[in-house]
């Protein structure tokens, strides 16, 4: 087992051969000429098709609900409503969190009484094609009556407003109490308070939900579903009421996760279908279903109170923080936390009040977004940046560095942070990049923006996060790496792939991955809190290294040489300074298998342990680390229309090490445009709690016309606690790209748009302020 | 388990509705059938051209025809030629047709622009310009500068032909004065002349793919240093696209000033009847006519003057 110390020490001396290198992905061919099977490809003979009914109210009671003409419908195998189950819930929340009221976090898989939001599960239907499923769905009958709600957080909170579920409407509430906030403001020269709205966000992932399930001869209910987390095999299997190991989840590649595909989707519905029907079951989500299927980024209303000196010194800040949770809990605990330890940025504050409450709504529920509350925090902490630095007319970037976290120093929750700060490295590198200034001209205006971030990779460590890898030969020296690691689109297998093949002196080529499969390979933990490379990474670093070891040994027997005199490489075994002396890695694996030598490794990565914040303070360690960086942007406003030009798009970021720079480059490239759609035209739009933005049409992300070449700066601190001193970049790509293009459009304009997004007609209304356009 | 690809029949992406699909040959069997529907009670039969609104809306489910007429094969609709002093496009013509057509950037400035930044690719590939007229969107991206050029529509039925001013095709939100066995067999205009100018403005949410939040097409032409002709078409801030008459009539016979712009702009606003949606609210979709209104008249007048 690995101590901490271990991360740090180089595991020999040459240099690296495969990693580091921009390899074309082992994912790269199949996605290109589309060979890779998503989810949605795979069918089986006999299959039946699922459909789920919605409620078309966010509050109301359910009456009656009568599915005897569905079930009468020639071609319908099987219905489902809430009445048909059993009292067992819909995990909406993992064990161990901090900070939740509530105990009773479940949801009922379909509603049996009571509607508390937009599109909730009210039954489901299987049948022999789709077109019969949706028949059947037409002919449930129900009734509703419609109950008084509450879609407001603000609104949420006052006590004549309707609860959600149970006493009131807090899900959950977290502080963070450091210094002297009354002398830290006494300190101050200048106060500055702002406020800053972020809206509901979708993931829209190119794939929607899908998935297929069966039940085979051993009486397990198998699921192939797109998904983030195979490790939902033991929930499905208690909200069904089977053993868990009579529920095997076997991912596919997944057309993008984002944190969408976190929680359960389609799982649970496909098992109960299979399960009653003992045929197997496929439940496609269309565009539309898929808006309503899963939760969404959180909103938050974020109020910062700043104390500064004269001279750009941070004295105090006071951060209260409000969420939209929606009418159930989810993971509402863990994004506010996540915001509570972001709320500073990264930035030294001695004195600091942050206050974090999530609240119920009868809005759709909300979850997991890359980012997970960070990213909407740093919205705020980068807008509050130029807002104070403009207040004092101190240049920003200025401020920025005279206040910094450096290499060093401790977080805003009191524990020191454990790798490199290149904050201001990343800052100065982005703002460099962005070359000569567009001129304006009438009546475009020209701005400039730049936000930095601190983003955490690896679980929350109370939750004592571990992952599992097997590494082998096969005797004709290739090598197989078994993972239970989900690939959601970022090279996550094949970074692996690269890690083994650089420990075993073998090219990519050589090694074949097999992953995503919840009964045969090792379990890696969840592909999600930007942990896949850092945990899974380092599972496959000691399993190869494990492996290694023994090959290096036996080599070194054969070449006359002590082990730490050979190296393994181009898929030899050489005495590192007579490279003449070598031995193929065919003879040499052979040669092991002949004489009964382990070739192989089950290894386990922990991540460190720690217990929960203080409650009272916020103190203590909450993260494994973090990664810094910044996103610098141009835009071009044209000011009578109020429409935004993305010109220059650049993102520097410390990842530690680039396992493989060209996928490196894909995050950042990828949070760039997810960033900028965050910034100007993402919003799911709700009335009274109904869904009104309901497809691709309404919802805008950006598309190719909208998005500039876009710039990635890699740095390597090496001081990450990843596989060869690798950070996570997953997450930290996304966070400082709206904020930066908010500073911009704010830069350009001279008044500020507090709301995302900053639609032009945000800009034209903020332009028409007395105090605008100075 | 069988991956789709395999020959695994292919079950699941059904539109979720029943329909005949007739495919006629040409024009005449189109219009013969589109004859015998009509007579007929029910017009139930719709005809299917790029079908990027209607295959939409059936999927939707807010459009259920028994019976699609696909004109797909209909290749004597498609195309453009100029013809005695007129632009004519085909009723099969696509917007990509349009953008490729030559010296279309010339006879039409406006639709040219429209169609590069109407819906995406794939769309452009699919959709005609005689859907997009007949569909009736307020937000149509190809009517405003086809308004501002005063285009006429032919439209052909089994009984004969009529031409039919686009200024006159329009009869409310989504309605128009096409007859159920009629189709759009062209659209033409007069080629503009050397002191005209034409141009278009599409004010969108984003910059590829989107549903426009005000479209503005303005054609002016100057004679002897006075607006000798002058129109103003506002998409998607009525029921119907329409002309700004009134501001219209402000700025013939004049020599245009910065004031007199923008007073013409202020006019153009007043013909505004816009709704509040997702997109954008009334008050911008006005505040966009006004500022797209004189930043149009503005550049055309400077290139003519």
């Amino acid at each position: 087992m690995s101590e901490p110390a271990e991360y740090f020490r180089p595991l020999r001396p040459t240099e690296l051969r495969q990693v580091g290198r921009p390899l074309a992905r082992t994912d790269a061919p199949g996605k290109a000429t589309g060979s890779t099977r998503y989810g949605g490809d795979y069918t089986m003979p006999g299959m039946l098709h699922a459909k789920v009914l919605r409620s078309p109210l966010a509050s109301a009671r359910l009456r009656r609900i009568d599915v005897s003409k569905a079930r009468a419908l020639p071609g319908v195998a099987c219905t489902f409503t809430g009445a048909d189950l059993s009292d067992r819930l819909a995990p909406t929340d993992i064990p161990g969190q901090t900070g939740a009221k509530r105990l009773d976090t479940g949801q009922s898989i379909l509603v049996k009484e009571r509607v508390r939001y937009y599109g909730e599960p009210l039954a489901l239907v299987a049948a022999e094609t789709p077109a019969i499923a949706q028949k059947a769905l037409d002919l449930i009958e129900y009734d509703l009556d419609a109950l008084p709600g509450v879609y407001d957080p603000l609104e949420a909170l006052k006590p004549e407003s309707p609860i959600v579920q149970g006493s009131n409407n807090i899900v959950a509430q977290l502080k963070i109490r450091k210094g002297d906030l009354d002398q830290g403001f006494a300190e101050a020269d200048r106060v500055i308070e702002n406020s800053y709205r972020t809206q509901f966000v979708e993931h829209a992932f190119l794939e929607p939900e899908v998935g297929l399930a069966w039940v085979d001869e051993n009486d397990v209910i198998n699921i192939r579903v797109s998904t983030q987390v195979i490790e939902h095999f033991r929930s499905i299997a208690d909200a069904v009421g089977v053993p868990h190991n009579k529920v095997r989840i076997m991912g596919a590649m997944v057309g993008g996760g984002f944190g969408g595909k976190e929680d359960l989707t389609v799982e649970i519905y496909l098992a109960l279908l299979t399960r009653a029907t003992r045929r197997p079951v496929q439940l496609v989500y269309t565009r539309e279903e898929s808006f309503l299927g899963h939760g969404k980024r959180h909103p938050f209303v974020m109020t910062y109170r700043t104390g500064v000196t004269k001279d750009g010194a941070i004295t105090a800040l006071k951060v209260t923080i409000t969420a939209d949770a929606g009418a159930y809990v989810f993971l509402s605990p863990y994004v506010i936390l996540y915001a509570l330890v972001a709320a500073p940025g990264p930035y030294r504050i001695d004195n600091l009040h942050v206050d974090a409450t999530a609240v119920a709504t009868n809005n759709m529920y909300t979850s997991a977004f890359r980012g997970f509350g960070a990213a909407q925090a740093c919205v705020a902490y980068e807008a509050q940046m130029d807002e104070v630095a403009k207040a004092l007319d101190l240049e920003r970037m200025a401020f920025r560095r005279r206040n910094f976290l450096r290499t060093g120093d401790k977080l805003a929750t009191d524990v020191p942070i454990e790798s490199a700060v290149w904050t201001d490295e990343c800052m100065t590198k982005a703002w460099e990049a962005l070359g000569e200034r567009t001129p304006d001209s009438v009546p475009v205006k020209v701005g400039r923006g730049v936000a930095c971030y601190q983003q955490s990779y690896g679980r929350i460590m109370w939750l004592h996060d571990t992952s599992e890898a097997w590494v082998g030969i096969e005797v004709d020296g290739t090598v197989t790496v078994r993972s239970g690691v989900t690939d959601i689109g970022a090279g996550q297998i094949s970074a692996l792939g690269q890690i083994a093949a650089e420990l075993l002196g073998v090219s990519l080529s050589d090694v074949a991955i097999y992953h995503s499969d919840s009964s045969t390979t090792p379990l890696a933990g969840t592909t999600t809190a930007t942990r896949a490379l850092y945990m899974t990474g380092n599972a496959v670093r000691l399993a190869a290294s494990a492996v290694r070891e023994r090959l290096v040994a036996r080599s070194a027997k054969a070449l006359r040489a002590t082990p730490s005199q050979v190296d393994l490489a181009n898929s030899r075994a050489f005495v590192i300074d007579d490279p003449d002396r070598w031995i193929g890695f065919k003879q040499l694996v052979a040669l092991c298998a002949s004489e009964g030598i382990h070739r192989s490794e089950l290894a386990l990565f922990r991540a460190p342990f720690t217990d929960k914040i203080d409650p009272e303070t916020g103190r203590g360690r909450v993260h494994p680390d973090y990664t810094y960086g910044a996103h610098a942007v141009e835009v071009a406003v044209d000011t009578e229309t109020g429409e935004v030009t993305v010109l220059k798009s650049i993102g520097a970021h410390d990842v530690g090490r680039a396992i493989n720079p060209a996928a490196v480059a894909g995050q950042i490239e990828g949070g760039a445009a997810q960033g900028q759609g965050y910034a100007l035209s993402e919003e799911m739009c709700y009335q009274e709690g109904r869904l009104i933005t309901l497809s691709l049409s309404e919802y805008l992300i950006p598309t190719a016309m909208d998005v500039p070449q876009i710039e990635s700066i890699i740095l390597e601190s090496r001081s990450g606690l990843g596989p060869f001193g690798a950070k996570g970049i997953g997450e930290p790509a996304l966070i400082p790209v709206a904020p930066a293009i908010a500073n911009a459009v704010a830069d350009a304009i001279g008044v500020r748009v507090y709301d995302l997004p900053i639609t032009p007609e945000r800009i034209v209304m903020a332009l028409r302020q007395p105090d605008s356009m100075e | 388990m069988q991956p789709r690809r395999d020959g695994a029949p292919e079950t699941r992406k059904t539109m979720l509705a029943d329909f005949d699909l007739v495919i006629p040959a040409n024009l005449t069997q189109a219009l013969q059938i589109l004859s015998e529907d009509a007579t007929r009670n029910g017009h139930d039969a719709m005809p299917l051209a790029g079908g990027t609104n209607l295959l939409v809306d059936i999927r939707a489910r807010r459009a259920a025809p028994k019976r699609l007429i696909a004109l797909g094969k209909l290749d004597e609709l498609r195309g453009t030629t100029i013809d005695n002093g007129r632009v004519i496009v085909g009723g099969r013509t696509t917007l990509t047709d349009v953008l490729r057509a030559p010296r279309m950037a010339e006879h039409a400035p406006s639709l040219v622009q429209s169609a590069r930044v109407f819906g995406g690719q794939m769309v452009r590939n699919s959709a005609t310009v005689a859907g997009n007229l007949c569909y009736g969107s307020p937000a149509a991206d190809t009517v405003p500068p086809l308004l501002s050029l005063n285009a006429e529509l032919t439209l052909a039925s089994q009984a004969g032909r009529r031409v039919v001013p686009l200024n006159d095709f329009f009869l409310g939100y989504k309605q128009n004065v096409r007859r159920h066995d009629e189709l759009v067999t062209e659209i033409t205009w007069p080629l503009p002349p050397s002191n005209s100018a034409n141009l278009f403005y599409k004010l969108a949410r984003r910059k590829g793919d989107a549903i426009t939040v005000v479209g503005l097409a303005v054609t002016l032409v100057v004679e002897s240093g006075k607006c000798s002709c002058v129109r103003i078409a506002l998409g998607a801030v009525a029921p119907v696209i329409k002309r700004a008459l009134a501001a219209e009539a402000m700025l013939i016979d004049q020599a245009l000033t910065p004031t007199l712009i923008d007073a013409a702009a202020g006019q153009a606003v007043e013909a505004c009847e816009p709704i509040d949606d997702a997109r954008a609210s009334a008050e911008y979709r006005c505040h966009g006519v006004y500022v797209l209104t004189r930043r149009l008249l503005t550049q055309a007048w400077e290139r003519l003057s």
